[in-house]
């Protein structure tokens, strides 16, 4: 009975992987040759940052965390709070004749630290 | 005063180290006066913690920037109560917190059952003290609260985001859940080490896992609403790496809060109960792992820190020694008696088992699926919102169902015919339901529709339970009706707050099914002052832009008029709020709650530009109050299930007794 019921459960979890392949790559910028598809690309906002997130698109480029590789990106549709210059990113999307075009909406920042020290600015 | 604190947890390492090695001695070759030592060490480790903490908070209080934790965390311009809070904030207070709670339980656990459990007693103190003294070793070595500094000026301040009521309750919820686990889990193991596997540590710890369960699922809804009104992307739950980390050990100890029942009435599923306490446990250090290492790719990855390794390897000790007990005391812990039915209320516990721990598995594994697929492949893979969605369906739905029908289903074996007339009603019920939801246009989402009527089938057997139990109460007593419904409640309180809280995961159900299937969402729309969008029934007019200096950041709001089908409701803010000393903006969501329909609407002014010009997101989001409802209604559950019950406890104490346990040494 046990044995039955662990197996339907195995049966459905290989059947869902088997259908929907499972997820994106996570990738950071020096990566990104070898994946023409659809990917997640993780990395460090590079500035300067131009344009309008809901007209034409906001222009940055992404570099690994740790290293010098970067990527022009383009991005629409909603910033998270902490986006700016120097924090880490997630978006989804791919390579568009060299430039990463983002899918709209799916931009996520990461906290560089719960609470953030402050590290430079005019203020103090 | 940094001195005090450091002594102070200096002293709690010995103390703790102290209460394992005498504790283990004492328990393993009987010397009393040794076990009572050892005892008295873990309560002393609990006092010395509680030194180092006032300590600490004390100097958040006098914005002492002398250490550097206070600096990191606090500045002066935030608001007192978020200062205190900042205990908890950081990396090392939180550690800190960790230990005091868990010296504390551990105090007050040993204390409680030393009379009638003393065998027990013996191991549960080096137990105890093994995990105390990790946590010890952490602060002494590696994240050090009392770390000094020359002073700056001020202090870096606050996330704003973190600057909302609910972060004051939200994580200290949530570590009294984690640690609250541990008390389950020292007396398992101390039933294995002393070789008393009987159901007394099921016993001496049940009320401490549903205190820790029900403190568990508190602070995930906790977390939920302050998502859904702060951090402002319109939902409440995103199956992000940290909210897994929570929810993970509040499903294994659900099923563990089943299975207990089954130990008790019927002596079986023993090594399952060993494993689930042992998984729950393990899940909930997994959890503060997950947390505060920042392993995983997540919204909130807090910190690159040095203590992720230490609590791998504080994880795979804890599993390796608690399954190689397990594994040496089989033979003691086989079961007397079988299943008798597939068709029983064992059989439906089992399978409520299986599905709870289906569920915590495959959330398990897109966990780490990112981390083992990058050790594997090279490249690390993310499963993504649809993953967890298939599996909650798969396993969620069939659950919901299995909660109308596990507990009236007869022990050991039922026949059709039973089945057929206790369930006739609630079958009738959730089809009528079906079918006017399906008229009323529910039937755009499958899902949906399967968990309303699901949900009704549950609750028509609840209400059946609650009205034939007062019904029979009042016939025998003689009583009121409320005389009889509360004293139905009140001599099986555990049964009837059972009840109480699957009501509450119904509401859950239904708020979570209406407010993802159901919801409407409006297309970015971009609004100068003086235009209008409509979205579902509404009309939001944007009248102006306003600016208010508040106390620590600059608050600037869209002003809205909402209108529902013509007529005027009121109006409505939604903006950002931009903190000047964190350098950070934050979204700052207008919501507008409809109780009479159960439904928000909910804005968010995505981008707001000099001119003006709003760039608006908006919801109706239907039933997701319910979610918050459930909230309430699982508190209540839980409270009668918890309320102290000396009848109960000796009908059990003496229970265990018959079955024939050597006397307390």
């Amino acid at each position: 009975m046990l044995a039955l019921s662990v197996a339907a459960a195995l049966a459905i979890f290989l059947l869902y992987t088997s259908i929907a392949g499972g997820g994106n790559p996570s990738i950071q910028p020096s990566a990104l040759h070898s994946h023409p598809g659809k990917v997640q690309l993780a990395g460090r906002v590079l500035g300067p940052v131009r344009g309008d997130a809901h007209a034409g698109g906001l222009h940055f480029s992404l570099r690994d965390v740790n290293g010098t590789a970067a990527v022009p990106v383009l991005y629409r549709g909603s910033v998270p709070d902490l986006f700016r210059a120097g924090r880490d990113i997630v978006v989804q999307g791919q390579v568009r004749e060299g430039t990463f075009v983002a899918q709209p909406g799916t931009m996520i920042t990461k906290c560089p630290s719960k609470y953030s020290p402050k590290k430079s600015g005019g203020s103090t | 005063m940094p001195e005090l604190g450091r002594a102070a947890l200096l002293v709690t390492f010995g103390l703790t180290l102290y209460a394992l090695g005498a504790g283990a001695a004492a328990a393993w070759l009987g010397r009393r006066r040794l076990a009572l030592s050892a005892r008295n060490a873990l309560v002393a480790a609990f006092f010395s913690t509680l030194v180092a903490a006032v300590v600490l908070v004390s100097a958040l209080v006098r914005h002492d920037f002398s250490f550097v934790y206070v600096a990191e965390t606090t500045s002066r311009e935030l608001p007192m109560p978020y200062t205190v809070s900042a205990f908890w904030g950081g990396q090392a207070g939180s550690l800190l917190l960790w230990l005091l709670v868990l010296t504390g339980f551990g105090a007050l656990a040993v204390r409680l059952n030393r009379r009638w459990a003393g065998d027990l007693i013996v191991w549960v103190v080096p137990v105890f003290a093994a995990v105390a003294l990790f946590f010890s070793f952490l602060l002494v070595v590696v994240a050090n609260p009392f770390e000094t500094q020359a002073a700056p000026s001020d202090g870096a301040g606050m996330n704003p985001s973190l600057q909302n009521p609910y972060m004051l309750a939200h994580p200290p919820m949530l570590y009294l859940g984690y640690v609250g686990l541990t008390v389950p889990f020292a007396f398992a193991l101390a039933a294995l080490l002393s070789g008393r596997t009987d159901e007394r540590w099921l016993i001496a710890t049940r009320r401490w896992t549903l205190l820790a369960w029900t403190a568990l699922g508190v602070g995930q809804l906790l977390g939920a609403h302050w998502a859904y009104v702060e951090v402002g992307w319109g939902g409440y739950y995103a199956w992000d790496p940290v909210e897994n980390a929570a929810l993970m050990p509040w499903l294994a100890a659900t099923a563990f809060l089943h299975s207990v029942m089954i130990q008790e009435k019927r002596g079986m599923l023993r090594i399952w109960n060993m494993i689930l306490v042992i998984l729950a446990f393990s899940l909930s250090l997994f959890g503060t792992f997950l947390t505060r290492s920042g392993v995983v790719n997540s919204i909130h990855s807090f910190t690159q820190s040095s203590i992720g390794p230490w609590f791998l390897a504080f994880i795979a000790v804890t599993v390796g020694v608690s399954l190689t007990l397990l594994f040496w005391r089989l033979p003691l812990l086989r079961s007397p008696t079988r299943l008798e039915s597939p068709i029983s209320r064992e059989a439906a516990f089992l399978y409520n088992n299986l599905l709870l721990l289906a569920l915590c598995l495959t959330i398990l594994w897109g966990v780490v699926y990112p981390l083992l697929s990058e050790a594997v492949r090279g490249e690390s893979v993310v499963l993504g919102r649809s993953y967890y969605d298939f599996f909650l369906r798969i396993f969620g739905l069939p659950l919901l169902l299995l909660m109308g029908l596990g507990p009236l289903i007869a022990w050991r074996r039922a026949s059709f015919r039973s089945l057929a007339t206790t369930f006739r009603w609630p079958t009738v019920a959730a089809l009528v339901a079906g079918v006017v939801l399906i008229l009323l246009g529910s039937g755009s989402s499958i899902p949906g529709l399967v968990t309303y009527t699901f949900a009704t089938f549950v609750a028509a057997t609840i209400v059946i339970e609650f009205a034939r139990g007062t019904r029979a109460r009042k016939a025998l007593a003689d009583t009121s009706w409320p005389g009889a419904f509360s004293s139905l409640i009140a001599r099986n309180r555990r049964r009837y707050g059972g009840y109480v809280v699957h009501a509450a995961i119904v509401l859950l159900a239904v708020g979570v099914a209406g407010s993802s299937a159901f919801q409407t969402v409006a297309p970015d729309t971009k609004l100068r002052p003086g235009q209008s969008m409509r979205v579902g029934p509404y009309t939001l007019d944007y009248r102006r832009l306003t600016q208010h200096q508040g106390a620590n950041a600059l608050e600037e709001r869209a002003q809205l008029v909402v209108n529902r089908d013509g007529h005027r409701l009121g109006t409505l803010a939604a903006g950002k709020n931009a903190y000047a000393v964190e350098q950070q903006v934050s979204n700052e969501v207008g919501i507008r709650t409809d109780w009479l329909r159960m439904e928000d609407l909910f804005v968010i002014a995505d981008q707001i530009d000099p001119n003006g010009t709003v760039y608006f997101r908006v919801f109706v989001k239907p039933l997701v109050n319910l979610i918050w409802v459930a909230g309430f209604v699982f508190v209540l559950g839980s409270v009668i299930a918890l309320w102290p019950d000396a009848r109960e406890q000796r009908r059990l104490v003496a229970r265990s007794y018959a079955v024939g346990i050597p006397a307390t040494t």
